[in-house]
Parts: C-alpha cells; structure tokens; sequence
C-alpha cells in the first residue's frame, strides 16, 4: 500500500485555522514532519500507536475509573502527530502570557490588601464579593514574594484567521502539565531522532525550575527546606501527575492524614515523629484544604493549615483565593487589569465575553443563542456548558431557566471555531479541534513559561471540546527554536 | 520517612513474598499432581493460603485446575495471586516517590499481566507449569530489580523486614500444614516423591540432598527449614535478616519505640538460634511453631503501632 495516502482527502474545513494546511499547501513548518510521515508504511504508523498506548500502560501514566467495586486503568488519548508551535508564534505568546499574569499578580494582591482597583471603579465590587472563590480571610495576608500565582495553565485558543485568544486563565490548580513532559517522551520513543532533526526546545525542565521556586518561598532559612506536595489522593484521576512530580522534584507526596499543625506549625508524621514542612504545592481546592475554615466534611485537608498559612509559618502553593483571578465573569476585566497594572495594551487578546447579569448583554446572548456558548462562572472540566449551535430547543429552554436563576453565574462568548491540527484516526490523518496550555511558572526572579505545553485535542470529529472528561485527548507539543 | 510510606512499602513487600511463595508451591504442587497415583489433596495448599470453609474446600481441593483457577485469577479470593499482586501495587502507587521508576514499572507491568484475560485462559487450556513458570519470573524479576535499583535507606529497611518477616511467617506455617497432617497420611512419610516436592516447593531440594545424606526424614527436613542458616527459606535466616534491617532502623529519635521492637525480635531470634530439631520435637512441633507463628504476628502488630499508626 502506497504510505502517501496517509494525507488523502483531508477534508479541509472551511472558516478554520488549520496548523498544517493553508489553502492546500502544508505550511513551511510543518514540511518536515509531513514528509516523515509519508514516507513510514501505515502498519508502521500502526506499531507506533501501539508502542505508544503500551509505554502509557506500562509505565502507569494512567488514571483509574472504578467501576463495580473494580478499578479499570485508563490512558489519557495520545495522538503520535506532533503540534508545532513556531518559534515567532511561541515569542508572542510567552510575552503575552508573561504579561497577562503580571497583571493578575498584582491583581491578587490588590482584591486581598488595598482594591485599589475597586476604589477606582475599574473592577465592581460586587463581582468580587459574589465570586464563590474569593476567601474573605486572605484579607490582609501577605504571601512571599507577592508572589499568588507560581502556576498558571492558560488556555489558548487559535480562531478562523490564525489569531491567539486567551479562553481561560487556570490559577488554581492546573493540571496537565505531567503529559507535556511524558507526551515528548513517548514521542522520543516512537519517532526516534525526529526531535533533534527539528530543533525542538526541551520541556523537561519544568520541574527543576518549579523545584528551584518551592525552595526559594520557604518561611524558615533553612539550606534544605522541607517541601512537599499535597495529593488528595490515589483515587484522584490526577494522581499520575502528582506521584510524577514528586518524584521528578524528589519531593514527598503527602495526603492531608499525613500532616498535622500544633501551634500553627505544620508538620508531617514520620516513622522517626514529626518534622517540620516549609513549602506545600498544594493539588487539593481551596475548599477542602482546612476543614476549619472551609469545607467541615474534608478528609483530604489538614486542620489548622490556614492559620498556619496567615502566620507566614508556611509557604502555601498556588495561594488560596485565587480563584477570584479565575473565575469567568472576572475574566471580562482582565484586559482591563492589564492596562490599569501596567499601563500597558493587551497582548493576547480575550476571547468577547457577555456577563449575563447584564440586561442588555443578557438579551443579546438570548436572541442569538445559537451562536453562543454560555459557561458557569466557577465552572471547569467542560462541565454545565450550553454548545448554542447544537444544543436541542429543549436543552436551550431548560439552560435559559437556569440562567435566569442566578445569571451572576454565567457568561456567554460567541462560538470560536478553534484551529484544527491532523490527528492519526483510523489509519489517515485527519482533521480535529484543539487548544494549547503553556505552563507558567512565577517565582521570585520572574515568570518562566517552558516551551511547551498541553495540547488538548477533541478527537470526536467536529466536536469543540477538548476537555479529556468529554472524549478529549493530547498531542505532544513541538515548540521550534529556528 | 511518612509513617504511611513506611507501611505502604512493608506491605508491598509483603504481598510480594507471599505472592511469590504462593506460586511456588502452587507449581510443585501442580506437578506433583501429575505424579500421583491416586487423588491428589490440595487440602494443605488451600489450608495455608485461603479461608474456604470444608465443604468448599471439599468441593475444589480434588481438581487441580479449578484449585489453580480460584489460588491465581480468583477474584474473590483475598490470597489470589491476582488480588496479592494487585494490593502490593497499589501500596506501590501510594508510594511512587519512594521507589524506582523500575520498580514501579515492574509492580505495574505484574498488575497488567496478572489481570489480563489471556492468564485465565492459560491457566485452564495451556501447560500451568510454563504459565506459573511465567508469573514467578515476573516476580524474580521484582526482587532483582529492587536489589539492583533501590537506594539502600530506611525504605529499603521497611521492604526488607516485610520480606522476611511473611517469609518466616510461611515457613512456619507451611511445616504445622505439613507435618501436622502426618499422622493422616503415613505412607507419605515414606513416599520420597512427596518430599521430594515438597522441598523443591520451597527450593530446599538440592541444599538437603548436598547436607543430609540419609534419603528423607522428618527430622532432616525440619533442621533445614527451621535452623538450617544457609537455607534462604529458613526460619532462622528469615528471623536473623528481618534482625539485621530492623536494627538500622536505630537512631536517637525513635529509641523508646525501636528498643520494645528490637527486644522483641531478639527474643525470637534467639529462641530459634539456640534451639535445635530435638527440643523442638521433645516440645511438640505444633506448639513450638505455634510459637513462632505467634510471635511473628506480635512483630507485625508492634511495627504497626509504633512505626506505621498515622491516624
């Protein structure tokens, strides 16, 4: 069988970006890759994905659904055919993502000391004070460095004309960041010397910075601080990315029954008694962090951590509240933040949003609802979204009514058709919709952002969410040094 | 090190050896099967390794697949190869930062071979020997991957006491099941193929033919498994190692918890090296492995209360 079929009939679709194609020519930066993969014999291709769907399994970078009392490992889709991010392309966005998250920073710690911004009528209050994820008692705590934001996972979006827009900013606890760094070693498995031959920036340094930044944030001026990362667990379906990273950072994984806080000091339980902890990288939510303060029926928090954390006696990683940066109806303002902050314009662009609270943004998304994606506030994952364009009239009169509930709790944003990026599907290549989450990393000597990223592809054919709880998978992410 | 990772890697280990130790037997007693004349009994296998009541056990112990069927890929059966595998992975999940990513890939790649459909098939329609063969491999294969890769630290320590301490624990059992029985079955007692297998079950074969030169009794058999220093399967080398990880363990922080463990351990260990087959036989051997099984259990129960309690 002639391999040069792998390429036929890919149905270009129209009034989107394709990263391959443009206008049935494959673009320059994708002619390497184009033509390695044409000149390997499909059953090849086949082996390839096979190995691939192999290392995951074997190595356990798997996730569990339990089912009938039984836990089944599942693997997080891998497609073989690599994204390539060009160097200029990685340039704007690193700049754009640096500066977005420098006006988050400072926003942070503005809504938590002085609201300035408030004061100043840029931002409403109402809007903070309504926002599930502002915690009142971080009023007035002052977090090393002002640094609130070490790790952001920011969602890019490309539309019909190529542009980047910012879909969300994930302050909290993003994740994801485990198969940028595993997805480029199965890559350099399945495709050996393809990576050298085009000059793709390293990702695996990730956690030796993110390591360097936990240690610099310790309270106490030890040579070799205590740092750990909390888990809520094996039963988490990131748990993969936890263990991984504890182990790449050499780290301890820590549940929250291993900690425990006297004298608003936290320490870990140890076969020789208690040791001190410095620093936590926290994969646990806001809410169920301290059952004192927040959720009362947490089992996967540490009593007593919050005062702690006031105290300065630890060092709490992302910082707790800021899901107030994140959340989708503070998103409209943030273009705004940036030049309140900075004094400067917007690099990425936000994707047009309608907060639906407002009557008149709020009839306009209803008229034309069709068009529209209406999101929660708080919500992620995919979750509790309305896809206007192919919801059924009934879906749309049973989401109306939830709107009109509590329309604080959503926000509306025309249908952005994402870029689409060939994926091996049933042995050809084929077009499907994705978006990228680069890692950003804030430590005390600035904002580092590894070339790289997440690549998140939505391998149902035409479907436009990538989430991996709806049928979402990954690609490795090649972002070019030349 | 986190209490819990402590008892996470004892654990691991610990399903692991009894893994191990089920196969072994599960394999020499399948061809001893093979040998036999008349029915074959897998009631001292299923004894030792399972909790069935006597009409279950009834019911399986004459049909030797069916027995392989419910001890490898029996769900429902907590001592299941399947189920040991599984447990000591997942305690080996819980502790992914403290062992080596080969380690981790060879508890998981175990997990994956042993839940495959494929094993079930094997085991009912293909040679069991070549398949249990297969199994033991993929547990050797753990043991030499956590000697060649592990960092030699307290984790290491942990594993090791978990090792030798079900190690004992099996030995002890495996010879009251055994010998206990004796008297029901005397022909055995002069059946050299019974001994034969059951020595090789444990891998003591070729060890008691080079040392005792009188064809098989009783009392050679029991000096190996009890006393016998050298025999790796041994009462007293199980007890002498577990002895020698635990006293690394030693260090000014924990000296009141270490001191009621050590003191227990030496106990043991000195009751067994100061000991030998005729006193065991002028006690009773039921009673003197009773002992021992006893105090075994104490050991595990104190390492939990003072080294792995973390609630």
């Amino acid at each position: 069988m002639n391999s040069s079929l792998l390429f036929e009939n890919y149905p270009l679709p129209e009034g989107i970006w394709d990263e391959m194609y443009a206008s049935g020519d494959v673009r320059a930066p994708y002619r390497s890759i184009y033509e390695f993969l044409q000149s390997i014999p499909p059953d090849e291709l086949n082996k390839k994905e096979e190995l691939a769907r192999r290392l995951f399994m074997s190595q356990g970078i798997t996730f569990t659904v339990y089912s009938s009392g039984e836990g089944i490992e599942k693997i997080f889709p891998f497609d073989i055919i690599p994204r390539i991010v060009t160097a200029a392309e990685w340039d704007f966005i690193e700049r754009g993502i640096k500066q977005r998250l420098k006006a988050l920073n400072l926003f942070l710690k503005d809504v938590y000391h002085d609201q300035f911004i408030i004061k100043d009528g840029v931002v409403p209050a109402d809007l903070i004070y309504s926002c599930p994820h502002y915690i009142r008692e971080m009023m007035g705590v002052n977090v090393p460095h002002d640094i609130y934001v070490h790790i952001a996972g920011i969602d890019l979006i490309r539309d019909h004309d190529g542009t980047f827009y910012i879909l969300e900013d994930n302050l909290r606890t993003p994740s994801g960041v485990s198969y940028m760094i595993e997805n480029r070693e199965i890559t350099k498995r399945i495709f050996p010397d393809l990576i050298p031959q085009n000059h793709v920036r390293p990702v695996n340094q990730y956690p030796t910075i993110l390591h360097k930044n936990l240690v610099a944030l310790s309270p106490r001026p030890v040579a070799n601080p205590t740092v750990v990362l909390l888990t809520p667990g094996m039963y988490n379906s990131a748990y993969f990315e936890h263990t991984t990273l504890a182990r790449l950072m050499g780290v301890e994984l820590v549940e929250g029954r291993d900690l425990v806080v006297e004298n608003h000091i936290v320490y870990m339980k140890t076969t020789n008694g208690l040791q001190q902890v410095d620093v936590i990288y926290r994969r646990v939510d806001d809410d169920y962090l301290d059952p004192l303060v927040f959720n009362p029926a947490s089992e996967l928090g540490v009593s007593g951590i919050l005062s702690a954390y006031r105290k300065g006696n630890v060092a709490i990683v992302n910082a707790i509240g800021n899901g107030v940066a994140d959340d989708k109806a503070i998103y409209v303002y943030v273009p705004e933040m940036i030049k309140y902050y900075l004094n400067e314009e917007p690099l990425l662009k936000n994707v047009p949003t309608y907060q639906l609270k407002n009557p008149d943004e709020s009839k306009h998304v209803l008229d034309n609802i069709t068009k529209m994606v209406v999101k929660k506030t708080n919500g992620s994952g995919g979750y509790g979204m309305l896809m206007g364009h192919e919801a059924s009239d009934q879906e749309i009169a049973d989401y109306k009514k939830e709107i009109l509930k509590d329309p604080r709790q959503f926000i509306a944003q025309p249908v952005i058709s994402l870029s689409s990026a060939p994926c091996y599907i049933n042995g050809k290549a084929r077009p499907r919709r994705l978006d990228l989450r680069p890692f950003a990393l804030c430590g005390p000597s600035g904002i580092e952002i590894v070339p790289g990223g997440l690549t998140r592809v939505a391998l149902k054919e035409g479907s436009l969410v990538v989430n991996s709880s709806q049928g979402g998978g990954s690609k490795d992410t090649w972002v070019l040094s030349v | 090190m986190l209490s819990r990772v402590a008892d996470s890697l004892f654990w691991m280990s610990r399903y692991i050896e009894r893994t191990d130790g089920i196969m072994r037997m599960l394999k020499i007693h399948y061809a001893s099967s093979q040998d036999d004349t008349h029915d074959f009994a897998w009631r001292p296998v299923l004894k030792i390794f399972s909790f069935l009541d006597e009409a279950e056990m009834a019911r399986l112990e004459g049909n030797s697949r069916e027995v392989l069927r419910f001890m490898v890929v029996d769900r429902e059966n907590p001592n299941s190869v399947l189920n040991m595998v599984t447990k000591s992975r997942e305690n080996a999940r819980a502790v992914q930062d403290h062992i080596t990513k080969e380690v981790w890939q060879c508890l998981n790649e175990f997990y994956h071979i042993v839940r495959d459909e494929k094993l079930e098939r094997a085991l009912k329609y293909e040679d069991p020997i070549t398949v249990l063969d297969s199994l033991i491999r993929q547990g050797m294969l753990y043991y030499g991957t956590t000697e060649i890769t592990m960092a030699r630290g307290e984790g290491m320590c942990f594993m090791n006491i978990g090792k030798y301490l079900e190690r004992a624990i099996q030995s002890a059992d495996i010879l009251q099941v055994n010998f206990s029985d004796l008297h029901l079955e005397a022909d055995k007692m002069t059946d050299p193929s019974y001994w034969k297998y059951f020595l090789m079950s444990i891998s003591g074969y070729e060890l008691y033919l080079k040392n005792y030169r009188s064809g098989f009794e009783t009392k050679n058999i029991l000096d190996q498994i009890i006393f016998n220093i050298n025999f790796p399967r041994s009462i007293h080398y199980s007890i002498q190692q577990m002895h020698r990880y635990f006293e690394r363990l030693k260090n000014e922080r924990n000296l009141d918890q270490f001191e009621k463990i050590h003191f227990q351990i030496g106990k043991l260990r000195s009751a067994v090296q100061f000991s030998n087959v005729d006193m065991t036989l002028n006690e009773g051997l039921p009673n003197y492995l009773g002992r021992i099984h006893n105090d075994l259990y104490s050991i595990g129960n104190a390492l939990n209360k003072q080294y792995f309690a973390y609630t």
